[in-house]
């Protein structure tokens, strides 16, 4: 078979949802969240709570679902959730105004705060739910294909990959020397002046080093050609799912739809 | 070198290219670390002070920015607060061109003026798209304040403002701190490299 | 033209420095030689390859005197495309990871992606240069999970792939263990078969005796010495000044101010080994 190697690095996924073109999961990014702004202004029920950003979230759930991904997107979306509770309970309870909706003891729940508590945390479960499903749905490698195919400079997507896998290397290098200080007696444990003390000699080798080896590197791009003007190929190919008119249709006609029906609210 | 004008274009030298992914990462791993160590404070800007005091305000706005994209990869709340890291950036960098960082008392207010304006930046943020708590071991305490009876503007200002004071004071000492140790030969390569040099 | 490099008393030092690195250096590369380029650390070795290379003046910066002409065209003329006519290959092979692939087949690919050389043309020179390197096993791991060894081939297979005339390769063997040391030396050996113009710096100066055509002998900025091997390696008088000569050399000496008629001193092992055997054969006849 030709091309094996440029085919084994190929990404090709089964899933029309999650093989979309990154840019058309972008435009659903960004109208799914204009739409999470614009249902967040509808008031609901006597205490005027934006209770209908709680449907809004299974779009995220059966989204991620359809996609295959609601497995891979579990652990970032309960994060999120967790923030979302804690935001709310903080607020409901914080935030004087309104009528008193609930009382125990000597917690107190106004209407005003918990509008804002459910306002905020859905906004932000609403909103990077699908951030969520954006990132976990493309791989890096796609993501910067697609900068670069949207016509910005190579240099920007190298930056892009660059820093993701310098995250990876520092995160070892970091372990290794804390590893090494442990071994020399620095104390990481202890009371808060001890640990604080810790912090340096963690981290000045590690900076010094990824500076010194930076100057190196510059090196090495230039013996690869990296500042060579003219066209580049690019054997990584970013794919086509053949999904993407149709979804970006449907994703206008929902928020079409959406800021209709607001507007028809108003008008009502 | 102070007359000359400066271009953007002049700033993302080869080098300064790829300090940025060295920003990042140690914004990144600055924070890891301090999590680790079970410290208060985030330490997440170390490598947004560190790349602007070397290469200038709009290299450190590129690493401070793109911190809160690649980490907003699996935390998406992280993109709200990318115009603090951006702000930061910018402000250091421009502090270290005009060699603010030169003598000791300069320094004092650079960081001062640091800490006090990633407050003014990061405070709406804090308010307005996290009504005051963000989940964070300070906003525990904001929240306390909160439910004291005090102002949501009062509480986060004061709350982030004392460990942004702390935060920033750290994030400048570790850069200086390296920026020491690195060779005159290396460090006149970068854009504001030379504010560094101590003549003998 | 035999020459592919030349330069012409140059002298460079670097910003801030008040001595130059290099004094004066004339030399003059000729085509399809291997150099062997050795001294004591800080002579200037290093920076004779940054300067070959270009970057001396254009990264280092600092203050160049002279010319540094290639194939007769001043070498500031060539910019980017130096890249295809001069490999350029270095101690730390962790560095030399481009730091943005996910395997070592697209690593070594990088260099044509930048060139903009056609997509099947890409996977069949990368296929040729790993089997060079002998690294076809490693195509799909990561670059950053490989030994010093493994990451040193693919750094030089990221070079070679490039198909420069001339290869510069400073001490690519002084981070690694042995058997990263051997398979290194090996993939040099082949590309010394192809007739590429070589210019090594290396420490371990048996490999020198063993590989170069000619070496040059740097000290405190000057070279002191350039000439063939054979000659250089064998001149007991180079020890006086710190340059390191092969074991078998010393030896050789030795044994010829004791008396013993040999013919040359040898530099490598096998030379010795023939050298002391022809003699003992002489003796043993007589």
């Amino acid at each position: 078979m030709e091309n094996t190697y440029i085919e084994k690095i190929q990404i090709r996924k089964k899933n029309k949802l999650a093989a979309l073109y990154p840019s058309t999961k972008m435009l659903v990014v960004v109208l799914y969240s204009l739409c999470t702004f614009v249902i967040g202004t509808i008031k609901i029920t006597k205490y005027d709570l934006p209770l209908m950003l709680i449907p809004w979230y299974l779009v995220i759930l059966i989204i991620c679902y359809t996609s295959g991904a609601l497995h891979k997107s579990k652990n970032a979306l309960n994060v999120i959730l967790g923030l979302s509770l804690f935001i709310l309970v903080a607020q409901a309870f914080l935030v004087p105004g309104g009528a008193l909706i609930w009382k125990f003891g000597f917690l107190k729940m106004y209407q005003k705060g918990l509008a804002t508590g459910i306002s905020l945390a859905f906004m932000i479960m609403d909103v990077g739910g699908i951030f969520v499903w954006l990132f976990q749905t493309t791989e890096n490698k796609e993501i910067a294909s697609a900068l670069e195919a949207s016509g910005m400079n190579h240099k920007i997507s190298y930056i892009f990959i660059s820093s993701l896998q310098m995250i990876d290397v520092l995160g070892k290098n970091s372990k290794t020397i804390m590893n090494a200080q442990k071994a020399r007696g620095i104390e990481t444990e202890g009371n808060l002046i001890v640990r604080a003390k810790a912090f340096f000699p963690a981290l000045v080798p590690l900076i010094l080093g990824a500076v010194i080896g930076s100057e190196e590197r510059v090196l090495t791009l230039e013996a690869r050609g990296f500042a060579c003007k003219g066209p580049k190929t690019h054997i990584f190919k970013l794919q086509k799912s053949g999904c993407e008119p149709r979804v970006k249709v449907i994703a206008i006609i929902v928020t079409v739809f959406i800021i209709g029906g607001r507007i028809a609210l108003w008008i009502l | 070198m102070e007359n000359k004008k400066h271009s953007m274009k002049d700033d993302f030298t080869m080098l300064a290219l790829l300090i940025i992914p060295v920003g990042v990462a140690i914004n990144f791993v600055g924070a890891q670390i301090a999590a680790v160590l079970k410290l208060p404070i985030y330490m997440d800007s170390i490598g947004t002070i560190f790349s602007a005091m070397l290469c200038g305000p709009f290299v450190g706005a590129v690493a401070g920015g793109l911190t809160n994209i690649v980490t907003g990869i699996t935390m998406p709340v992280n993109f709200a607060f990318m115009p603090v890291n951006i702000v930061i950036g910018l402000l250091t960098g421009f502090l270290s061109r005009k060699n603010m960082f030169a003598i000791w008392w300069k320094s004092i207010v650079s960081v001062l003026l640091i800490a006090f304006v990633t407050i003014a930046v990061s405070s709406p943020i804090v308010v307005l798209v996290y009504g005051g708590v963000t989940g964070s071991t300070t906003s525990i305490i904001t929240a306390t304040i909160m439910a004291a009876g005090a102002n949501i503007w009062t509480a986060v200002i004061g709350t982030e403002g004392v460990f942004t004071l702390i935060d920033k004071v750290v994030a400048y000492v570790i850069s200086l701190l390296v920026i020491k140790v690195i060779p005159p030969r290396t460090l006149i390569k970068f854009g504001c490299g030379e504010h560094f040099i101590q003549e003998k | 033209m035999d020459f592919v490099m030349e330069c012409k008393n140059v002298t460079y030092s670097y910003p801030l420095a008040e001595t130059p690195a290099l004094k004066g250096i004339s030399v003059q590369i000729e085509k399809g030689k291997f150099y062997g380029v050795i001294g004591e650390n800080g002579s200037g070795k290093t920076s004779f390859c940054a300067l070959l290379r270009g970057f001396i003046p254009s990264f280092y910066k600092g203050n160049l005197e002279g010319e540094v002409l290639i194939e007769g065209k001043d070498l500031v003329e060539y910019k980017e495309v130096l890249a295809k006519k001069i490999g350029y290959v270095f101690q730390n092979p962790f560095t030399q990871i481009s730091g943005v692939k996910d395997t070592v087949f697209e690593e070594i690919a990088y260099g044509l992606e930048n060139f903009g050389v056609l997509e099947s043309e890409i996977e069949k020179r990368v296929i040729e240069v790993m089997a060079l390197t002998d690294i076809q096993d490693l195509a799909e791991k990561n670059p950053f999970d490989l030994s010093g060894g493994q990451m040193q081939r693919v750094a030089l297979a990221s070079v070679i792939i490039l198909e420069p005339d001339i290869l510069i390769i400073d001490e690519p063997t002084s981070q690694l263990d042995p058997e990263g040391t051997e398979s290194v030396f090996k993939i040099i050996k082949a590309l010394k078969e192809k007739q590429k113009t070589i210019i090594l710096v290396e420490h371990k100066i048996d490999l020198i005796a063993e590989y170069a055509d000619k070496v040059i002998v740097f000290q405190d900025g000057k070279i002191i010495a350039n000439g063939d091997k054979q000659e250089i390696l064998s001149d007991i008088s180079f020890m006086n000044q710190g340059v390191a000569l092969p074991q078998v050399a010393v030896l050789g000496n030795a044994l010829k101010s004791a008396g013993l008629p040999l013919k040359q001193i040898p530099v490598t092992e096998k030379q010795a080994i023939s050298l002391i055997s022809d003699i003992l054969k002489e003796r043993g006849s007589s």
